[in-house]
């Protein structure tokens, strides 16, 4: 009875990277190492907001960026009006939140397609709003009044990578992620069982779009200044959606690996081929979506699963020889 | 007891008059089989019962309530399931994950766990595979677990869309031996185009043609009417 079951030994691993990746400052490490960390965990977290919704659902959104973009906007515009740095990330986060209610509200209840578009307008309004914004800096950016040390927002994004990575293991492993694999598979046949199709998409993109705010909020504190041309640009939604692509959709640590890929790749970019990241990274998702459509990870997993069983079969044993 | 009744059931495409005043009931116990040739209304009249059309007139009450304008999703957790004419299996889940898709947690009155839904892909011979994608099923096995998959759900009313279309004769035989052993506990209607198969096993038959309902009784009288004979059913049942 092979089920999706939360594996405590993938858990405790979770923690253990977590811990150790929270604890590098305190072992000596360089600053580039921990940037280089920092940005592992912002891909992943934002990669895990956009897996729980749309890797899910089959619900793609090209919005991510932009309500990562939104939280942080609104934490740092909460924090630069005086309101303390732990109350300003939940108004940052729930303002994200409210913004996806608007899309899904309006688009949820159509099939993909249309959510998808409603996706990419809203990514192309939020830019166009926060550009024409005196509060929110206009087009020359809004930097953060307050200075906080470095490690502080990195803490934060480390902490909310394990978490929603913890977060999709424990969905995939319950009854409600079932259903949301349901609605992805046949989401006529979803209703016919009784599944609210509309409810828990609409709810887990507010979910989805809260992790996003909450990773746009700690970036926007650890970079201390918003441009919304940076913040909103279309990449960051590229990146949100590319990250689990390439590793492994509804899979807990599919966005891990393509998290990695993602830095490494960037890294060796920036010294090799500067300038061609964004058409290694299309060239990386052509080849993931033509050679292992469900990612690097489920792909790995299964090759490693059927050499086992090849090695178990009778041929291999050589019993038919006998 | 009645588990569903319609009254002056009326729906129209355009011009297309699709379901033309249909009456009936159906009661738990009881296996009503649905027939009519291509276009007789008969997968609009299911339609109209699962809610994923609204009737231009009439009502529905199932166990005396009127659930006429539910959405689909609801009239399901009243107790209303359906399979449907091509399978539709979640793919990439496992035969289990499609089992227990449906089933409400949360609902302390429906104890189902993995246990009873491998109990119940034991009756259909698919408890071997419950670890298994559903992709790599069989048509047959699907359509088995089609009815397995609403069966988790416990519906007061069953509804079988053209379960036999696809199967050979043995299959259909073993699959409606199965539906058969489920009357005891649910009310069945059963829509196929295998009139020689389906007819024996039901209760009651009922024939639409353009919307209508042109007989409806025993299958030894549906059978023997002469306008189905002649419009419907042919030589072969004659």
């Amino acid at each position: 009875m092979a089920l999706t079951r939360l594996n405590p030994a993938m858990l405790a691993a979770t923690l253990v990277v977590g811990g150790l990746a929270a604890a590098l400052p305190l072992m000596g490490a360089s600053r580039y190492q921990l940037v280089l960390v920092y940005y592992f965990a912002y891909y992943l977290a934002l990669g895990q907001a956009w897996n729980l919704m749309s890797g899910m659902t089959g619900y793609v959104s090209f919005a991510h960026g932009a309500l990562a973009g939104i939280g942080a906007y609104a934490t740092v515009m909460a924090m630069n009006a005086g309101v303390p740095m732990w109350l300003s990330i939940p108004i940052g986060a729930a303002v994200a939140g409210v913004s996806s209610l608007v899309i899904g509200a309006t688009s949820l209840r159509l099939r993909g397609i249309a959510f998808t578009f409603a996706t990419l307008f809203f990514q192309a309004l939020a830019l166009l709003i926060v550009r024409k914004l005196p509060a929110a800096g206009g087009a020359g950016g809004l930097p953060l009044q307050d200075i906080l040390p470095v490690w502080l927002p990195q803490l934060f994004m480390i902490l909310l990578a394990v978490l929603s990575t913890i977060l999709v293991m424990v969905v995939r492993a319950s009854r409600t992620g079932t259903r949301l694999l349901a609605i992805k598979g046949d989401e006529a046949a979803a209703l016919s069982l009784g599944i609210a199709s509309a409810r828990l998409k609409l709810l887990f993109f507010c979910i989805s779009a809260v992790l996003a705010g909450l990773a746009g909020a700690f970036h926007g504190l650890f970079t201390a200044s918003l441009y919304p041309d940076v913040v909103f640009s279309f990449d960051m939604s590229i990146t949100a959606l590319a990250v689990p692509l390439i590793g492994g959709v509804a899979t807990a640590f599919g966005p891990a690996a393509g998290a990695i890929l993602f830095v490494g790749v960037g890294e060796l970019l920036d010294i090799f081929a500067p300038g061609l990241h964004n058409v290694v990274i299309g060239a990386l998702l052509v080849a993931v979506v033509l050679f292992m459509p469900l990612g690097l990870v489920p792909f790995t997993v299964g090759r490693m699963r059927d050499r086992r069983k090849d090695a178990r079969s009778p041929a291999a044993s050589g019993e038919y020889a006998r | 007891m009645t588990v569903l009744r319609t009254e002056g059931l009326e729906k129209s495409f355009g011009g297309l008059r699709a379901v033309r005043g249909v009456n009936f009931t159906v009661e738990t116990g009881q296996l009503l089989g649905l027939f009519g040739p291509n276009g007789a209304g008969k997968t609009t009249l299911f339609n109209l019962i699962a809610g994923e059309t609204r009737p231009d007139q009439g009502g529905i009450f199932l166990d005396g309530e009127d659930i006429t304008h539910l959405a689909g999703w609801r009239r399901v957790r009243l107790g209303i399931g359906r399979t449907f004419q091509v399978t539709r299996p979640f793919r990439d889940l496992t035969v289990m994950e499609n089992v227990l898709a449906g089933v409400p947690r949360s609902d302390a009155t429906r104890p189902h766990d993995e246990r009873s839904a491998y109990s119940l892909l034991e009756r259909v011979g698919l408890a071997e595979r419950a670890g298994d994608p559903a992709s790599q099923l069989t048509l047959g096995m699907l359509k088995r677990l089609e009815v397995v998959r609403v069966l988790a759900i416990e519906p007061k009313l069953l509804l079988l869309d053209e379960p036999l279309a696809g199967l050979s004769v043995s299959e259909s035989a073993e699959l409606l031996e199965f539906v058969v052993t489920l009357k005891s506990a649910t009310a069945i209607i059963i829509v196929d185009h295998n009139v020689r198969q389906c007819l024996p096993v039901c209760d009651t038959a009922m024939v639409m043609d353009g919307g209508e309902v042109i007989a409806h009784g025993l299958p030894e009288e549906v059978k023997t009417d002469p306008r189905v004979v002649r419009a419907y059913l042919g030589e072969e049942a004659a």
